[in-house]
């Protein structure tokens, strides 16, 4: 029944550019987009028990690197990832370093993620290499003529790149959730006392879930520079974009393979809808989707503190 | 009598024809307007918003159609380019806005997919032009040329008064807006010729709860001419300090930033406000149209000043008095066709300071021009160019005691 299902799903989003309209596709991009980064994030709150609030700092690194070697070196974004996902982990590990060597946990270590995110923006604010605060374009291909291997094209394109970008990063947190480390992240985020009692190495096992996290957030950059085709930092590592990327998971579920994917899958659908009836009813109101976002946030803080998809998989009765 | 009347064949004629009739008559150009209306841009996307509201009654006094249909891109780039794919779903024959040049960028990338004219109302970056896109204009000038012709203001203002300053402190906000500013100053105003060294450039944190430091600092430099770069509440904090610790330059001039003619500039400072000088491209109140577009807005929005509005307001009418115009001479809503139309503007009768609305090659209107606003009596007044101009400029400005 569970196969059936799931085979169901994957047949209607591989399916869903044949339906939906630009549009659609576009929502669902975003969609997408909140999957990988929600599950980046996951990974180091939901699993290993570490409070990121600067995870944008990932996700413009991972933008910014492959888009300034495309540009200046004409290197492909399908390598350029890499590089953007070793500065990331570059970065994950200073944070990592300087957060569990000298015991900076909880809060504080939140105030330092969101510390090394604020200061690379003002650095990326004054770089010239990187167009500064006046931004890094990207120049544009007209369509039909646009190179997959250089990640340009339409919106049927980047729906399959973000779809199987997303897949593929809850295909890997379902099966870092099973893995050896998955337990270890458990344990330590836990009780840390109890698991260094029986062994655990605290610094590895943390670490090793801020570097697994920060690479795949900087994937999400890629999707965000290419599809885009503009950086500001300003915009790339503000901290709303921190914010934003953390309440699929906690609305969906944390510590969940599923959660991101099902907080991401009804936010971003949710506010267009409320947007579009809103628009219906003749109602002039700018910023609802930000109040709704906040209602349902306390709402589901309220009702289910867990997440909607524990819930949920509890009512469907699979595991 | 069974046969087929002439009055019968020419109703039958008629019905015929009818199609062809409906078809020739250009549709209602339905305009989606995307602007950031909530999120950390919502004062300007609100202010742009207030103008395009009474747009359409203006234009439809002129003999031109528009229906807008309003999105809010929650200045959010992401949001902004989904926003764009909706409002044409919707129907929207062009897009107008979107008052931030990363957000223009993503939305040009869905309307030269979809072959649907947009119009930028604000956004400066240089590179907006400079994509090659086909079915992209801009109506403002870019940040290199707010800066040369803010630059080049202060020259006529010398003459125009014969001040002669011989020092200034570049002061600026150190986020995204200020630290381009910046960037461009130090390229231009070496070559821009003007009789006043440049002292120093002082950057600061426009969210700091006062400016004391930075204004010491300004005040052991001295200098004749105070050239700033603000926002809105670090403007405030700027004067206040000044005030407070009774430094009083010869000037103090914008080279082109938002900040000294916001409303609550003035509510905050009262007289302290007046004698600034802002260079920016300005409504043109001798023209007819800006007349026209001023009685429509005041009863419309009672609690906002045209006068202190028309920045936003302004750009965001002629962006889409230019979707309407070339409407109407287009008579069709094809977007190919529109877009011909809207290259080939040519708009002499328009809101804003500067020669015709046109469009070179690259999507760029080069005609835009800015002017000297200097706030009197707590309002922003065209001093330069002569042509534009409601009153004299005051240069040196008078101390800061003493103002009613």
């Amino acid at each position: 029944m569970r196969w059936a299902l799931g085979l169901a799903l994957a047949g209607a989003l591989l399916a869903a550019p044949l339906v939906a309209g630009r549009y659609e596709l576009s929502v669902l991009i975003l969609v997408f987009q909140f999957v990988l980064m929600g599950q980046a994030w996951n990974l180091m709150m939901g699993y290993a028990g570490q409070l990121s609030l600067g995870h944008a700092l990932y996700v413009g690194l991972g933008a910014y690197v492959p888009a300034l070697l495309w540009l200046h070196f004409g290197v492909s974004p399908l390598l350029g990832v890499f590089a953007g996902m070793a500065a990331a982990m570059l970065a994950g590990a200073a944070i990592g370093w300087l957060g569990l060597r000298f015991g900076i946990e909880g809060v504080y270590f939140a105030l330092l993620t969101i510390a090394f995110a604020e200061i690379t923006r003002v650095a990326f604010d004054h770089l010239p290499v990187t167009g500064g605060a006046g931004g890094l374009f990207l120049p544009v291909t007209p369509e039909g003529r646009a190179a997959w291997w250089m990640l340009d094209g339409g919106p049927v394109f980047f729906y399959y790149v973000t779809l199987a970008l997303a897949a593929g990063a809850t295909g890997v947190v379902a099966w870092l959730a099973r893995s050896r480390m998955g337990f270890l992240w458990r344990a330590v985020r836990d009780d840390p006392v109890a698991a260094e009692a029986l062994g655990v190495n605290l610094f590895r096992a943390r670490m090793q879930a801020i570097l697994v996290s920060s690479a795949m957030a900087s994937v999400a950059g890629v999707v965000v520079a290419f599809y885009y085709r503009n950086l500001f930092p300003s915009q790339v590592f503000d901290m709303s974009r921190s914010i934003e990327l953390i309440l699929a998971p906690i609305i969906g579920g944390l510590g969940t393979v599923l959660g991101p994917v099902v907080g991401a899958a009804l936010l971003t659908p949710a506010g267009e809808a409320l947007a579009a009836l809103v628009h219906r009813a003749g109602l002039d109101a700018p910023g609802v989707k930000a109040v709704a976002y906040g209602l349902l946030l306390i709402a589901v803080i309220w009702v289910r503190p867990s997440g909607i998809w524990p819930w949920l998989a509890r009512r469907l009765g699979v595991s | 009598m069974g046969g087929i009347s002439r009055r019968g064949l020419a109703a039958g004629a008629a019905v015929l024809a009818m199609p062809a009739i409906v078809r020739a008559q250009p549709a209602v150009l339905k305009v989606g307007l995307l602007l950031p209306r909530s999120g950390y841009l919502a004062q300007a996307g609100q202010s742009c918003h207030r103008g395009a509201l009474v747009a359409p009654r203006v234009l439809a006094d002129f003999g031109m159609r528009i229906e807008i249909i309003d999105v809010d891109f929650e200045s959010n780039v992401d949001m902004a380019r989904t926003q764009a794919e909706r409002v044409i779903n919707a129907g929207a024959h062009c897009i107008v806005g979107p008052f931030e040049s990363g957000a223009a960028l993503a939305i040009a990338q869905v309307t030269e997919q979809r072959k649907i004219p947009f119009v930028v109302n604000i956004g400066a970056a240089p590179q907006i032009t400079e994509q090659g896109y086909q079915y992209l204009v801009r109506n403002f000038p870019t940040g290199g040329q707010l800066v040369t012709n803010g630059l080049a203001l202060i020259k006529d203002l010398l003459a125009a008064t014969g001040a002669q300053p011989k020092t200034a402190v570049f002061v600026h906000a150190n986020d995204t807006f200020g630290t381009a500013q910046r960037g461009a100053m130090d390229a231009l105003y070496p070559r821009a010729g003007l009789p006043i060294e440049l002292l120093d450039r002082i950057a600061y944190d426009p969210k700091a709860q006062d400016l004391s430091v930075e204004v010491t600092k300004i005040r052991a430099l001295n200098p004749d001419v105070l050239l700033v770069v603000t926002r809105s509440a670090d403007a405030i904090k700027l004067f206040r300090d000044m005030v407070r610790q009774r430094f009083t330059p010869k000037a103090i001039i914008s080279p082109g930033s938002p900040g000294m003619y916001d409303e609550e500039f003035y509510q905050a400072l009262g007289p302290l406000a007046d004698f600034a000088i802002t260079n920016l491209p300005w409504a043109n109140f001798n023209a007819p149209m800006t007349k026209a577009l001023e009685a429509a807005y005041t009863p419309a929005n009672p609690r906002y000043r045209f006068a202190a509005e028309c920045f936003n307001a302004g750009f965001t009418f002629e962006a889409l008095l230019v979707a309407a115009d070339a409407h109407k001479r287009a008579g069709t809503t094809d977007g190919e066709t529109l877009m011909r139309a809207v290259k080939a503007t040519n708009l002499a009768e328009h809101v804003m300071t500067g020669g015709p609305i046109a469009f070179d090659a690259k999507g760029q209107n080069p005609n835009i021009v800015s002017a000297s606003v200097q706030n009197r009596n707590r309002t922003p007044t065209v001093v330069l160019p002569a042509s534009a101009a409601t009153a004299a400029p005051v240069l040196p400005m008078p101390g800061w005691q003493g103002r009613t």
